[in-house]
């Protein structure tokens, strides 16, 4: 199976904020993924700028996205523009 | 690479948590107390065992607390450092030492002692000041929150002096005018100058998060922060000689308490969050507690209700309520966050790990919520009337709330040791992240 930005937000699903039991798909924290031959480069953002779990979601999205098939490097880019607010929220069925 | 052992810009999990864990056993010492003090909360506030109490909730409870949760939060909500984590152990080491001898002091009644363990606290709460004004170094974004943890802060700050004024005085007479009024001071210092400001401001930047619904609009802000601002240094001028302040300050606070009130339902259930878990229950009940809390501080400044009883019902909903609830509600979102942090986060993503939920335990939590609610607004019926075995059973309702309180934080706790063992099964399977719930 080939890389797909689809794919990759399938692996994203799988990274949950802990306190909140939401993924980060769900919470509507990941605003772009691109995807040069192996290299992915993801851009996402926090529920607030001081959040405590900063270091840590960011390497489990690099964790998640790495483990994919054909994937060489991961890149996580965490941006605040635009601010995230709770209307980014899509929740989805529990699965 | 592993995740940071520590949140960003954070201490070790361990140093906000060591306050907390002391911070929930003074609150247990308390409720117990509150039954084994059901005949003397029967006479009037002033008696050393009630001060004992009192200074065991505002001290060992509420301001320990809140100190934990400071160190926490202020790197999320200030987004800054602390300045120095040795700092706030030494801090702690010291509070503690402190706070118990003023228990003991008050309890024997003997007040030489009482004025050095109060010079010792204050000591404690300088490093704090010491440590946090150093974290703030250059600080410049002065948002509503900010300004709330200013306000807090300045309120700690003039609660100390008073007290250990007060304190002095029993050995030195120094303080001029009457005893009670400055009494009363020092109290709704700590109460709406120092307690009250810190809740709004942690609360303006953690709800949001913990419900997943917008922050306080403008002029929710507008009239907590200057409600606050107005009013809580007009009570206190009123109680201290300039009558004339003390209802339009008390009206003010009121608008404060109800402008908050007013956000957080609102926020409640415009939330996007599914479902609500016992912390943001508590929260949610601890706010409505303002209302009885702004009434009867109201009436009491305008004199249409006067006495001890009613002065201890006050003070009963206010710091029982409304403090004491929303401390319970965020100390069960923050601590297992924290021992969550420091047992699995570093485990995250290479094994199954268990979500914040999945490490709580639910029907304490929900026994707490039921037995401390039910006690406060039992404690409150009762010192009103003035029943000393009536109080007595609202202080054991209260006291088995806090015991089921305290078995839910310590089941939590646990992590911190089991979770070094073998792994347990949380339900998927690598490369899962977290079990899904």
């Amino acid at each position: 199976m080939s890389l797909s930005p689809d794919l990759i937000t399938q692996a994203l699903r799988r990274v949950y904020d802990p306190e909140l039991g939401m993924s980060v798909v769900d919470l509507g924290l990941i605003y772009g993924v691109e995807i040069d031959a192996g290299r992915v480069s993801i851009s996402m953002t926090l529920t607030a700028q001081g959040c405590p779990l900063r270091a840590a979601l960011v390497e489990w999205v690099r964790l998640a996205v790495g483990e994919l098939p054909g994937v060489e490097d991961v890149r996580v880019i965490v941006t605040f523009e635009p601010p995230w607010t709770p209307d980014r929220i899509v929740l989805t069925p529990s699965r | 690479m592993s995740p940071p052992a520590r949140p960003a810009g954070g201490l070790s999990p361990l140093v906000p948590l060591a306050y907390l864990v002391c911070a929930a056993f003074a609150f247990v010492v308390a409720a117990l107390g509150v039954a084994w003090l059901g005949p003397e909360l029967a006479g009037h506030y002033y008696h050393p065992l009630l001060l004992a109490l009192t200074h065991t909730v505002t001290l060992g409870w509420v301001t320990l607390a809140i100190m934990g949760a400071s160190y926490q939060l202020i790197p999320i909500v200030l987004e800054r450092p602390i300045w120095s984590e040795r700092l706030a152990r030494w801090q702690l080491a010291i509070l503690a030492v402190a706070v118990t001898g003023m228990m003991a002091h008050f309890h024997l009644g003997t007040w030489p002692g009482l004025a050095m363990a109060a010079g010792l606290l204050a000591v404690g709460i300088a490093l704090h000041l010491v440590n946090v004004g150093l974290s703030l170094r250059g600080f410049t974004r002065w948002t509503f929150t900010a300004r709330l943890v200013g306000l807090g802060y300045g309120g700690l700050a003039l609660t100390t002096l008073f007290g250990v004024a007060l304190a002095a005085n029993r050995v030195w007479p120094f303080l001029p005018g009457a005893f009670f009024p400055t009494l009363h001071a020092h109290v709704q210092l700590a109460l709406l100058g120092w307690v009250t400001p810190m809740i709004f401001a942690v609360a303006a930047r953690v709800y949001p998060m913990f419900f997943l619904a917008a922050a306080p609009r403008r002029w929710h802000s507008f009239l907590q922060l200057w409600g606050l601002a107005a009013g809580v240094p007009a009570v206190v001028l009123g109680l201290l000689g300039v009558p004339g302040l003390l209802v339009a300050g008390a009206v003010a606070v009121a608008g404060a308490a109800g402008a908050h009130a007013a956000w957080a339902f609102e926020m409640a259930r415009g939330r996007k969050r599914p479902g609500l878990d016992w912390g943001l229950r508590f929260v949610l009940t601890a706010t409505a507690f303002l209302a009885p809390a702004a009434v009867l501080g109201v009436a009491l400044a305008a004199d249409r209700l006067a006495g001890p009883r009613v002065a201890l019902a006050y003070v009963v909903v206010t710091l029982g309520g409304w403090i004491s609830l929303t401390i319970v509600g965020m100390m069960l979102k923050i601590v297992p966050f924290l021992v969550w942090y420091r047992a699995y986060s570093p485990r995250a993503g290479r094994e199954p790990v268990p979500t914040l939920a999945q490490i709580s335990w639910p029907r304490a939590e929900g026994l707490a919520y039921l037995l401390l609610t039910g006690g406060v607004v039992l404690l409150a019926a009762t010192v009103l009337s003035g029943d000393a075995a009536w109080i007595r059973a609202a202080g054991a309702v209260l006291a088995l709330g806090a015991l089921a309180f305290a078995a839910a934080l310590a089941r939590v706790l646990t992590h911190l040791w089991t979770s070094r063992g073998t792994t347990p099964d949380w339900g998927v399977r690598r490369p899962a992240v977290l079990r899904d719930v």
